[in-house]
């Protein structure tokens, strides 16, 4: 088990890693829609058109790695919502329970699904190369590939939390295991695959972004 | 046998859903499971599956979604910049010293932070540290000082820019700046009726709100206006650029989204808040808010595509046009469904799952379908301020002190909840409130 917990927590880093680098395509996906908003004026207003198809599809190309490549993080970070009617009232072992079910039977079938149907159309857009149906557009290829990556992630971050609520079911009484080494620190460790869902537990500092 | 199987579906879902599981993956995995059991039975068809990558795929290029990133950033970067806080602190000095003017302050700015970031839970946290206090101590009382708080913080939902309207417009299928402008005059009138109502129980019984004596407001005149000039005047300037792009027709929302989060964040570097901190914890965020986003919506289409496969969408369909009353019928049946609803669950499951099967009727019975998307975000603001799951009562409860029973609370609420259902019906019987700023 202990070998399991040590190769989930390495998943869990590698899958913190690429979060962060998500989040500074947030960035870039704001200046990048800025400058073709701005850019789409100037050709309106002044006759100067440098807005081209490459940097409007580069706007979307980043929104799609922000959510395709994101996912496993948020996965991670226990950020996909949930219904917590029932779910907050349950302890720590029974929530364990419900995250074990659901993984093993809906989130990892599902992701593995995900990967098997869209491996032919993926496929075939590699094979010919496929290109934007624009001038001066981005390849399309690779961007349809990382559906593959974030599905394939989200297997892998699927292994991972399964792994976690496994130790929490089978450590004795309630509590959480003791953090292994190679755990990362406070929200890493059982608690954060499976800790608090929505505003419930600690409202204020726990998660302001609900709601929006 | 057959004509079972997409009912099933559909409970079954939703039991899963029940379970606390995340939703987008129960979703996913029901579609599984019945596409399954609907090859098993013989009459479902394994190659509509392959349609799977290019719904995703759809999604991925939809210029549309795209704005929901963008005024998450801006809203986000603007809460970092502790804009709320600026705007409560100083409007509170300005309007204290009225009688109800703490609370009217409170829904002022509540109305201002929901056009300027749209951010629910940090405006309620926000108001709960700041103004509560300040009432407390002064004797407002305690469900006027809590309502006011949970109702003006949800303001955020229906006052444009929204990310549940860009949301709902998606899919609606209608275009996100007719459903902001057609948002406009129910979301501030909605914020009127809200003040009308405060000042109405400030005049009424005057122990419920009494005016701050003159000495809270600790700085000279000069001074004050100074402050609310310059917390006010930046983030009205955004206000105004966003949405007047938009209205205009001059921007896409997508773009004025784009430039709004450029503008937060010169807003943030302005008020010396733009920190390594604040941005980061901005784009964190986005990017955890944006892939919960979509990836409810790949998880409903999965759902969908099986759900048409089992022909569940002629089920709804039938069911909703068959119903007694034709199009009162189905207004009726659509908001108790949702307000029924909004007491359990989040409004983005509403928005991916029951919206894409209300939609195909209401078009069916001639509805018009910026009012029917208004109407319907108008009834999931609502479900922000119903007990026992609104969010917003969630937040408030989070930094309220502990002497603040969560019944007063609930109680606090009340009036706020029938203020909503009165906007409602508002709405239905004077449809021009919706459709009057629309060509």
């Amino acid at each position: 088990m202990e070998r399991w917990v040590r190769c989930a927590a390495s998943v869990d880093r590698g899958v913190d890693g690429i979060g962060r680098a998500v989040g500074w395509l947030t960035l870039l996906m704001v200046l990048v829609g800025s400058y073709n908003a701005i850019m789409r004026y100037s050709g309106r207003f002044f006759g100067w058109n440098l807005a081209s198809n490459a940097y409007i599809e580069l706007q979307w190309y980043l929104f799609s790695l922000v959510f395709l490549l994101g996912a496993a993080y948020t996965a991670r970070q226990n950020r996909h919502v949930r219904v917590d009617v029932l779910y907050g009232r349950l302890s720590t072992k029974g929530r364990a329970w419900v995250d074990m079910l659901g993984t093993l039977l809906l989130m990892l079938p599902f992701s593995i699904f995900a990967l098997v149907v869209s491996w032919p159309s993926v496929r075939n857009s590699w094979i010919v190369r496929e290109a934007s149906p624009d001038e001066g557009g981005l390849p399309r290829y690779p961007i349809k590939a990382m559906i593959l990556v974030a599905f394939f992630l989200l297997v892998l971050q699927g292994l991972s939390s399964l792994t976690r609520t496994i130790a929490v079911l089978r450590s004795d009484g309630d509590e959480p295991p003791e953090p292994g080494d190679g755990l990362p620190e406070e929200e890493g460790s059982v608690d954060g695959a499976l800790g608090m869902t929505g505003p419930s537990a600690e409202g204020a500092g726990g998660d302001p972004g609900r709601g929006i | 046998m057959q004509e079972w199987l997409a009912p099933a579906m559909f409970v079954f879902a939703f039991a899963l859903i029940f379970t606390g599981y995340p939703v987008a993956f129960s979703l996913g995995g029901t579609a599984l499971i019945f596409s399954f059991l609907g090859v098993a039975m013989g009459f479902f068809d394994w190659a509509l599956l392959f349609a799977f990558p290019e719904r995703v795929f759809g999604v991925m290029s939809n210029f549309v979604l795209l704005a929901v990133p963008f005024f998450i950033f801006m809203g986000t970067m603007l809460e970092k910049a502790k804009l709320a806080d600026d705007l409560l602190t100083t409007i509170g000095k300005l309007f204290g010293p009225l009688r109800g003017g703490l609370g009217l302050a409170v829904v002022f700015v509540g109305a201002l932070l929901a056009a300027a970031t749209g951010v629910v839970g940090a405006s309620v946290v926000a108001m709960g540290l700041i103004s509560l206090p300040v009432m407390q101590r002064y004797g407002y009382s305690t469900a006027l000082s809590t309502g006011t708080i949970c109702a003006a913080g949800t303001l955020g939902q229906i006052i444009p820019p929204s990310v549940v309207l860009v949301v709902l417009a998606d899919q609606l299928g209608i275009s996100v700046g007719d459903l902001f402008v057609g948002s406009l005059i129910p979301g501030l009138s909605l914020a009127g009726m809200y003040a009308v109502f405060v000042a109405g129980v400030a005049v009424l019984n005057p122990d419920a709100a009494p005016a701050l004596p003159a000495s809270e407001r600790d700085i000279p005149w000069k001074t004050l206006l100074r402050q609310v000039l310059l917390v006010l005047v930046p983030p009205l300037l955004l206000i105004l650029v966003v949405l007047g792009s938009i209205f205009a027709g001059v921007a896409t929302p997508t773009e004025a989204g784009a430039l709004g989060a450029t503008g937060a964040l010169l807003l943030a570097a302005i008020h010396r808040r733009l920190t390594m901190k604040a941005l980061r914890a901005t784009m964190d965020e986005t990017a955890k808010l944006t892939s919960m986003v979509v990836f409810l919506l790949i998880g409903s289409t999965a759902f969908a595509l099986v759900f048409r496969g089992l022909n569940g969408d002629l089920w709804i369909e039938e069911l909703l046009t068959g119903l007694p009353g034709g199009k009162v019928g189905l207004l009726v049946v659509a908001n108790l469904a949702i307000f029924i609803l909004g007491f359990f669950i989040d409004f983005f499951e509403i928005a991916f799952i029951i919206i894409p099967l209300l939609a195909p009727a209401a078009r069916i019975l001639g509805i018009d379908m910026v009012w029917f998307g208004v109407m319907i975000g108008l009834n999931l603001q609502t479900s922000f301020l119903t007990p026992p799951f609104g969010f917003s009562l969630f937040y408030l409860r989070g930094v309220a002190p502990k002497e603040i029973s969560t019944a007063q609370i609930y109680k606090g609420v009340l009036p706020f909840i029938g203020i909503q259902l009165i906007a409602l019906l508002l709405i239905m019987l004077f449809p021009e409130m919706v459709t009057g700023l629309l060509d």
